[in-house]
């Protein structure tokens, strides 16, 4: 980041920022022909092993994003936990 | 040997016209024999951005059909006696011809030029078919915008499916201004998402416009960004190593330099 970037940084990302990031999810979707009703089931797929050893998991919140890589693209599932309660 | 290339994009409207057309001029300038195909049947449009409307008698179609001889359809520029245009039919509609006509039709035009350019229409169906059968290269034309990269994506792999060789990329449109605020994609950017072979930067330009509306390769402004652009384009074709130019903004303020991407290209 220079020092435009971060002089404006707190304002909204730059709009090519944007279409870049957008596209790289796109792309890779595109080409792992992974459709986004794909996507939903794999996110129920992910939460139901998932739920053999955290209950805690919850398929609505869980964000799968394919990412293009250097030499690999990439799979990246971001999985919050519901926070165990501190009786426990 | 003769290097039959065509030049196609995915989404229409982002400029392989204009670019077969500058193209193949540079070409023809730079001494080579050269032979622009408008594989846009139905939509034809290269006779008119080269100024040669007027001129056709047979197109495409005749010729696959047997109705006229290759050397009848052909139409010699009116300036570059060594470059020739075969025009689409207007009136056919893209299966007409078969991918394996236009192998023939290739084939035949390989006897007598240095290159065959081959402007291919918009689209993954039959006419972009029919358009990459002969080719041995493909230069895939996108702008800096999300729709046509992202067609230029499925572009590519259906290029590569089709085993012609990793193709060459051109980035037309490129507003510097917009760029610099970071309000458009650079061509780093696109190249970054699309990994393949830079050939060409084109900037917006309105010289294109107005060699366009004459019927003018935009090549023969040699003031213009665009045909200095499309030049060196042509020069990279021919093999040599043509360091990409600095695109200043209109108002000469801020500068855009290509070291970082000349050096990328391997
Ligand atoms: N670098 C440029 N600067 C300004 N105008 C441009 C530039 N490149 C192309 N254009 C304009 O954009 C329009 C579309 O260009 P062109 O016809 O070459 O695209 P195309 O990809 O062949 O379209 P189609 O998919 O319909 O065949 C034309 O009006 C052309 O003059
Ligand atoms: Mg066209």
């Amino acid at each position: 980041m220079g020092f435009f970037d971060s002089m404006f940084g707190r304002r909204r990302d730059r709009s090519a920022q944007v279409a870049k990031e957008r596209l790289a999810t796109v792309l890779v979707d595109d080409r792992y022909k992974l459709t986004p009703e794909m996507k939903e089931q794999m996110k129920l797929d992910i939460a139901e092993v998932l739920a053999r050893y955290l209950p805690s998991v919850d398929p609505d919140q869980i964000e799968v994003t394919l990412m293009r890589g250097e030499a690999n693209d990439h799979l990246k599932a971001d999985i919050p936990l519901r926070r165990a309660s501190s009786d426990m | 040997m003769a290097r039959v290339i065509t030049i196609t994009s995915g989404k229409g409207g982002v400029g392989k016209t204009t670019t077969t057309a500058n193209l193949g001029t540079a070409l023809a300038m730079q001494g080579a024999k050269v032979a622009v195909i408008d594989a846009d049947i139905g939509l034809r449009n290269l006779d008119v951005v080269m100024g040669l409307e007027n001129r056709i008698v047979y197109d495409l179609v005749d010729v696959v059909e047997g109705r006229a001889r290759l050397r009848q359809a052909l139409i010699k520029d009116k300036r570059l006696p060594e470059l020739c245009l075969m025009p689409a039919a207007q009136t056919r509609d893209k299966d007409a011809v078969s991918p394996q006509q236009m192998i023939e039709l290739t084939n035949q035009l390989r006897q007598e030029f240095d290159f065959v350019l081959i402007d291919s229409p918009a689209g993954i169906e039959g006419g972009f078919r029919n358009a990459i059968a002969g080719a041995d290269e493909v230069v895939i034309v996108t702008t800096p915008e999300v729709s046509a990269v992202r067609d230029a994506d499925r572009i590519v792999g259906l290029v590569e499916a089709a085993e012609k060789g990793p193709p060459h990329l051109i980035v037309n449109r490129i507003k510097p201004r917009l760029v610099s605020r970071g309000e458009m994609l650079s061509v780093e950017d696109v190249l970054e998402l699309l990994a393949i072979n830079l050939i060409g930067i084109v900037p917006d330009d309105e010289a294109i416009v107005t060699s366009t509306n004459r019927g003018e390769a935009v090549v023969y402004d040699q003031g213009s960004l665009a045909g200095r652009a499309f030049l060196n384009v042509a020069r990279r074709l021919g093999g040599e190593d043509v360091p990409f130019m600095a695109i200043t903004d209109q108002q000469g303020v801020l500068e855009w330099l290509f070291g970082m991407i000349g050096r990328r290209r391997s």
